[in-house]
C-alpha cells in the first residue's frame, strides 16, 4: 500500500507550525506519533495534501505538576507515562490506560496529544480524560485556548479545535483525598483495540460516593461518558445491587456496533461486566 | 551425531538480517512486476482494455490469460488457470471463480508504475451468481467448473461392519455438529520473488516454494517448455506451514522472464506481494462441517460411528481432495471401531481455495474424534485417558479402512507419558486434581479446566501417490575423507530441515558435523526431493541420504576420489481408498501425539488463557532435540491462534481482514504460559535410525484438549472454533452459566 502524494513540512517553532496551517486550511495533518495517521494514510482513509510534522518543535514533551494539575504536553510519548513517578503514584487511572495502548513499540514513538486529537473512539486516552475531567489546551493564531474535555469530541474522528489550531497540552486535574481512579480493557489479543473498557475516577467520603466520571473506549460513535451509569453512582454506597445497576445503566447508554470483536449484544454486556469491575477497583483506590 | 542439539547454520543470518529472503534479492537492472487480482468472486469477462495501463510511462508488458501457453495449474488437478481472461486456449478461463484469481501481470520499470498501471486497467464482468455455502453448492444450481457435472466433486466412502449390529451393542450414544473455520498460515515473508534467464539458457525463478521440483514441473507445464529448461531455486524461506505449495508468483514470474527473453530484454524480475495480496492471494486451511454419532458400551468399547463431511474446497482444488482423504481417515481417531459408516465431501465454492496447512485435514478431523470421545467419556463416567486406552489400536489390528495400521504403533505410550507427565505438579505450590474432575467453584468469575485429546498423522503422501526422495553424497579426500558435499532439494522452510539433513549424513558417513557441506533446494544440481509437508522431509530423506551413502562408500573403497553416491528411496506403495467401502493400506507410516492443557477461563468477558500445555510427541529418534523443541512450541502457539485468535471473515468471496491488524496472530503475551515437550523415542521400524515424522503432530489436538478444558471449567461443550471472547461468552450466557459479579 503507498500513500497518495503530499507536501512535508518540518517546522521548528509552534508560531510556524500554526502558520503552516493557517497557509494549508484542511488540507494539512499535523505529524505527531503517526501512529493513527500513517496506517490511514497508507489505506489511503486519509489523503492529506500537506503534512506538517510538529516532532522537531522543542518543549511540547513534558509531565509535571503545576497548580492543582497535571501538565501533559501534547508531543509526550506514551511509553514516558509508563515511566514518570507521578503518574504511577498518583494517576493510577492515567497509568493503568498507558499500560494497555497497543504494545511497547507503538507507545515509543505514539504520543497523547495526538491518541486525543485523531478523536477515534477506540482509542483509550478519550474516555480517560473524559473520566478524570480533563482540560485540552489549543494553540492558533489568536493565542492558546481551553477547551473542556466535555466538549471537545464532537463527532466521529472530530472535535472542536480550528482548523488552524494545535492541541500543544492536555490538564488532569490532581486528585482529591478519597478519590481513585481505574482503567480496565479487554482486547482479544494483548495489543488490539478494545473490545469494551472502562475509565472510573470515583470520590468517596465515609462510604459514599460524592462524585463519579466514567469513559467508555470504543463502545460508541463518539467517545463517551456514561453519565446514567454515574448517576446510579452519586450520592449511593456503593453495594453489589448499586454497581450491578450503574454496569447496567453503561450497557444501556453505549452504541457500540458489531465487528469481528463481537455482536452488539456482547459487546452491551461485556461493557456492563467491564464497568462494574473497573467501579470496585477505583473503589478500593480511593478507600 | 544424532540426538544433538546442533546450532543451526541459518540461524546467525537470521538473526542478524543477513539471511536473503526472495524479496531481499538485489540484482542490476531489476524490472518489476505486479498482479492484477480480479476482485471477483463469481463473474465472466466481458471485456478487458489495457490500453491507459500500457500508456504509462516504464511500463515494459502486461501479460494476459491468452499470453499463457497452457493456461491452468494445480497441484493434484489442473483446475486452476494461471490468469483469467479472453482468448486463452483453455476452456472456461474466462470466468474468475475466486476474489484472489490473476487477471494480468504488469512489468515496469518501477513498482509504482507496475501499480499505476495495474489501477487503470479496464475489465467490464458478467456477474455469475456467488455461492458460498457448501450446502447450497451441492445443490448444484450454479456450477463453478463449466467442465464439471456438479460441484461436489470428491465422496470418498467408509463402510465397515454392520451399522445396526453396532448400534444395538451401544449403551451411549452421542450426536453432535461440529464447525471449524478456515485458517490463514501467516508465515512471516509475503510471498515473493525474482526471475532471469541463467548463463544457460534456462528460465530460472528464485522463490520461497516447498517443493523445488513441483514448481519447475508446473512452470514447464504452463509455458509448455521441457523441465530442463526450468530450473527454481529457493533461498531463504521465511515460513511455509502448506501455504506455498500452490503455485503463487512461480509461474507468472517465469512467464515474464520468458516474454522479456522474446522481446530481447535481457533483465531480471522482482516482484513481492503487500501483506494483503498475501493474505487474498493463497489457500487456507479448510473450513469443515460435520455431523457424526458415535456409539460406546457401558464398558468403554466404540461400538458404531457414523460421520457425514463436508469440506469447503473453495474455487479451486489445490490440495482439497487429497485433504479431504486425511480428514475422513482421522475423524475416526486412532481408535479401534468395529462399525463405521463415513461419507466425506469436496465441494467447490466461490471461496477462498482451501489447500494444504500443517495437518493437512488432521486438525479437522481429530477436533470431531476427540471432542467425541471426550464427551463419551463423561457420558459414561469414564476416565478419558482410560477411555482412550481402552479404544486405542493396537498392533495388526484393524483401522479404519480394515487395514492394520503400519508396524510401529506408539499411541498408547504417548497417552500414558502424556497422562503421566500432566500428573506432576504444575510448580511446587499448586497440584492440580486428576483430568476431567472438576475444579470447585471459583466464587469469582475465573474458572479453571483441564483437558486432554491426542492424535495421529500419516507421514508423507497417502493414495497411491507415487512417494520418493533423491540424494547426492560426495565423499572427497584421499586417505581420510576430508569433506562431504550432500546435494538435496528439500526445503528449509524456516524448521532447520538443512541442519538435521546434514547431522543424518555427518552420522551415516561418520565425520564430525563440520566436514558435511550442503547444497541445496536448486534444481540445476539436486534431485527430486518431494515437498516441505506431510512431516515427510527428515524421514524421507535421512532414507534417502542413507543410501547415497552406502553407494558412496562403497566407491570410496573401490578407490574412487572422489566418491559420488546416488540414491532414490521409494517407500512401500500405498493405496487409493476403495470406492465404496475404503478398504485399504492409504499410509506409509504414522506419527502420534498427546496434549493436556490447563485452561482458565473468564465467564464473565468469554477471555481464555492457557496455563500449561503438556505435548507428548514421538519423533521415533531426535535427531536435533532443540529443533523438535522448536517444532512443538510453534505448532502450539500456532494452534492456540487456530482455536482462539485467529478470525478468518468472509463474506461473499471477500475475505474482510487481510491484515495482522484485523487478522490476530497470538502475540508473545497471549500464548500458553508454559508448553512442556516430552520428546518420545520409539522407533519407527521404517524411519531412518528409527525417526518418524513430527512437524505437524503437535498442531492437532490443541484444539479439542481446550474445548475439554474449557467444559471441565464451564459444563459447557463448543462445537465451533475459534473461541474468541465474544463466542465463549455469548455461548455461556446462553446455555445458562449463572452470572456472578
Amino acid at each position: 500500500m503507498i500513500p497518495g502524494e503530499f507536501d512535508y513540512h518540518s517546522p521548528q517553532t509552534l508560531a510556524e507550525a500554526i502558520s503552516l496551517l493557517v497557509e494549508h486550511g484542511d488540507e494539512a495533518k499535523i505529524l505527531a506519533g503517526g501512529q493513527s495517521l500513517i496506517p490511514a494514510m497508507r489505506f489511503r482513509l486519509a489523503l492529506p495534501g500537506t503534512l506538517i510534522d510538529i516532532n522537531r518543535i522543542d518543549g511540547l514533551s513534558y509531565l509535571r505538576e503545576e497548580n492543582g494539575h497535571l501538565l501533559i504536553g501534547a508531543m509526550t510519548r506514551e511509553s514516558a507515562l509508563e515511566e514518570s513517578d507521578i503518574v504511577q503514584s498518583k494517576y493510577h487511572l492515567l497509568a493503568d490506560a498507558a499500560a494497555v495502548i497497543a504494545d511497547p513499540l507503538v507507545r515509543n514513538l505514539a504520543t497523547v496529544g495526538g491518541n486525543i486529537a485523531h478523536s477515534d473512539p477506540a482509542n483509550d486516552h478519550p474516555a480517560v480524560m473524559l473520566a478524570y475531567g480533563a482540560t485540552v489546551m489549543a494553540a492558533g493564531p489568536n493565542g492558546t485556548r481551553r477547551i473542556a474535555i466535555d466538549d471537545f469530541f464532537t463527532d466521529l474522528f472530530e472535535n472542536s479545535l480550528e482548523e488552524n489550531e494545535i492541541l500543544t497540552e492536555i490538564r488532569i486535574p490532581t486528585p482529591a483525598a478519597g478519590t481513585g481512579g481505574a482503567y480496565l480493557k479487554l482486547e482479544r489479543k494483548v495489543g488490539d483495540y478494545a473490545i469494551s473498557a472502562a475509565a472510573v475516577q470515583l470520590t468517596m467520603s465515609g462510604g459514599t460516593c460524592t462524585a463519579a466520571r466514567i469513559g467508555l473506549t470504543n463502545v460508541s460513535p463518539v467517545p463517551m461518558r456514561a453519565k446514567n451509569a454515574e448517576q446510579a453512582l452519586v450520592g449511593q454506597t456503593l453495594t453489589d445491587d448499586v454497581i450491578e445497576a450503574a454496569g447496567q445503566a453503561a450497557a444501556a447508554e453505549c452504541d457500540p456496533s458489531q465487528d469481528l470483536r463481537g455482536s452488539v449484544a456482547y459487546k452491551r454486556d461485556l461493557t456492563r461486566v467491564m464497568v462494574k469491575r473497573t467501579i470496585r477497583k477505583a473503589m478500593e483506590r480511593a478507600n | 551425531m544424532l540426538g544433538k542439539s546442533i546450532f543451526r547454520d541459518d540461524a546467525h543470518g537470521k538473526v542478524t538480517g543477513s539471511a536473503l529472503y526472495p524479496g531481499d534479492i538485489e540484482k542490476d537492472h531489476f524490472l518489476h512486476a505486479k498482479l492484477l487480482f480480479t476482485g471477483q468472486p463469481h463473474a465472466r469477462m466481458i471485456r478487458m482494455d489495457t490500453a491507459a495501463a500500457e500508456a504509462v510511462p516504464g511500463v515494459v508488458c502486461i501479460l494476459k490469460a491468452e499470453d499463457v501457453p497452457v493456461n491452468e495449474h494445480g497441484l493434484v488437478m489442473l483446475d486452476q488457470p494461471v490468469m483469467v481472461g479472453l482468448n486463452s486456449k483453455k476452456p472456461f478461463s474466462d470466468v474468475s471463480r475466486w476474489e484472489g484469481d490473476r487477471a494480468a501481470m504488469i512489468v515496469a520499470e518501477t513498482e509504482e508504475a507496475a501499480a499505476r498501471a495495474r489501477d487503470l486497467i479496464e475489465i467490464e464482468w458478467e456477474q455469475l451468481p456467488v455461492v458460498t455455502s457448501p450446502v447450497e453448492a451441492m445443490r448444484d444450481e450454479t456450477i463453478i467448473h463449466g467442465e464439471e457435472p456438479s460441484n461436489v466433486y470428491k465422496h470418498y466412502r467408509i463402510r465397515k461392519g454392520e451399522m445396526a449390529a453396532g448400534w444395538a451393542a451401544a449403551d451411549v450414544i452421542v450426536e453432535e455438529t461440529y464447525q471449524v473455520p478456515m485458517q490463514e498460515h501467516a508465515y512471516l515473508q509475503p510471498e515473493a520473488g525474482v526471475s532471469y534467464i541463467d548463463e544457460e539458457g534456462r528460465v530460472t525463478v528464485e522463490v520461497a516454494g516447498q517443493w523445488t521440483h513441483e514448481d519447475q514441473t508446473l512452470i514447464a507445464h504452463a509455458l509448455d517448455i521441457p523441465k530442463e529448461q526450468v530450473r527454481v531455486i529457493y533461498p531463504a524461506i521465511g515460513g511455509a506451514f502448506g501455504g506455498r505449495e500452490d503455485m503463487s508468483v512461480q509461474i507468472v514470474l517465469a512467464l515474464a522472464s520468458q516474454r522479456l527473453r522474446e522481446m530481447g530484454i535481457n533483465r531480471p524480475v522482482r516482484i513481492q506481494w503487500t501483506r494483503e495480496e498475501s493474505v487474498i492471494g493463497h489457500h487456507k486451511r479448510h473450513a469443515v462441517t460435520i455431523h457424526t454419532r458415535w456409539g460406546a458400551a457401558k464398558t468403554g468399547e466404540l461400538t458404531a460411528i457414523e460421520v457425514e463431511m463436508i469440506l469447503d474446497a473453495g474455487s479451486y482444488n489445490c490440495t482439497s481432495n487429497k485433504v479431504l482423504g486425511n480428514a475422513h481417515l482421522t475423524v475416526a481417531g486412532p481408535y479401534r471401531i468395529p462399525n463405521a459408516h463415513i461419507d466425506s465431501y469436496a465441494v467447490y465454492t466461490n471461496n477462498c481455495p482451501g489447500g494444504a496447512f500443517r495437518g493437512f485435514g488432521a486438525p479437522q478431523g481429530c477436533f470431531v474424534a476427540e471432542s467425541q470421545m471426550n464427551k463419551l467419556a463423561i457420558a459414561l463416567g469414564i476416565d478419558p485417558v482410560e477411555l482412550r486406552l481402552k479404544n486405542v489400536l493396537r498392533e495388526g489390528e484393524a483401522s479404519i479402512t480394515d487395514t492394520p495400521l503400519p508396524a510401529g504403533i506408539s499411541i498408547k505410550t504417548v497417552i500414558e507419558q502424556c497422562a503421566d507427565k500432566f500428573e506432576e505438579p504444575f510448580s511446587g505450590a499448586q497440584v492440580l486434581p486428576r483430568s476431567f474432575q472438576s475444579l470447585p467453584a471459583d466464587p469469582k468469575a475465573l474458572r479453571r479446566g483441564r483437558g486432554f485429546a491426542c492424535a495421529l498423522k500419516n507421514i508423507g503422501f497417502s493414495f497411491g501417490f507415487p512417494e520418493r526422495s533423491e540424494a547426492y553424497v560426495e565423499l572427497r579426500g584421499r586417505g581420510e575423507i576430508d569433506r562431504v558435499v550432500v546435494r538435496h532439494a528439500g526445503a528449509d522452510v524456516g524448521q532447520g530441515a538443512h541442519t538435521a539433513f546434514k547431522q543424518m549424513v555427518a552420522e551415516a558417513v561418520g565425520v564430525p558435523y563440520e566436514k558435511v557441506e550442503g547444497v541445496f533446494s536448486d534444481t540445476a544440481y539436486t534431485g527430486d526431493s518431494g515437498s516441505a509437508s506431510a512431516s515427510r522431509l527428515t524421514w524421507m530423506t535421512g532414507n534417502a541420504i542413507r543410501g547415497a551413502v552406502e553407494k558412496a562408500l562403497t566407491l570410496w573403497k573401490q578407490e574412487e576420489r572422489p566418491a559420488v553416491g546416488f540414491f532414490r528411496y521409494q517407500p512401500p506403495p500405498t493405496e487409493m481408498l476403495d470406492d465404496k467401502t475404503g478398504k485399504s493400506n492409504p499410509n506409509i507410516t504414522y506419527g502420534y501425539v498427546a496434549e493436556a492443557v490447563d485452561v482458565t477461563v473468564d465467564i464473565e468477558t468469554g477471555h481464555i488463557t492457557i496455563d500449561r500445555v503438556v505435548c507428548a510427541n514421538d519423533v521415533g529418534r531426535a535427531v536435533n532435540p532443540n529443533l523438535i523443541e522448536g517444532q512443538i512450541e510453534g505448532a502450539v502457539v500456532q494452534a492456540f491462534g487456530y482455536a482462539v485468535t485467529e478470525n478468518l471473515q468472509s463474506k461473499n468471496g471477500h475475505i474482510l481482514n487481510p491484515r495482522f491488524s484485523t487478522y490476530l496472530i497470538p502475540g508473545i503475551r497471549d500464548v500458553p504460559q508454559k508448553v512442556e515437550s516430552l520428546i518420545i523415542e520409539e522407533p519407527d521400524p521404517q524411519g531412518p535410525w528409527g525417526v518418524r515424522g513430527m512437524a505437524e503432530m503437535p498442531f492437532i489436538p490443541l484444539a479439542p484438549a481446550i474445548t475439554a478444558a474449557l467444559y471441565d471449567a464451564t459444563g459447557v461443550w463448543f462445537n465451533e472454533l475459534p473461541l474468541t471472547p465474544g463466542n465463549v461468552r455469548m455461548r455461556l450466557k446462553n446455555t445458562l452459566v449463572p452470572d456472578l459479579t
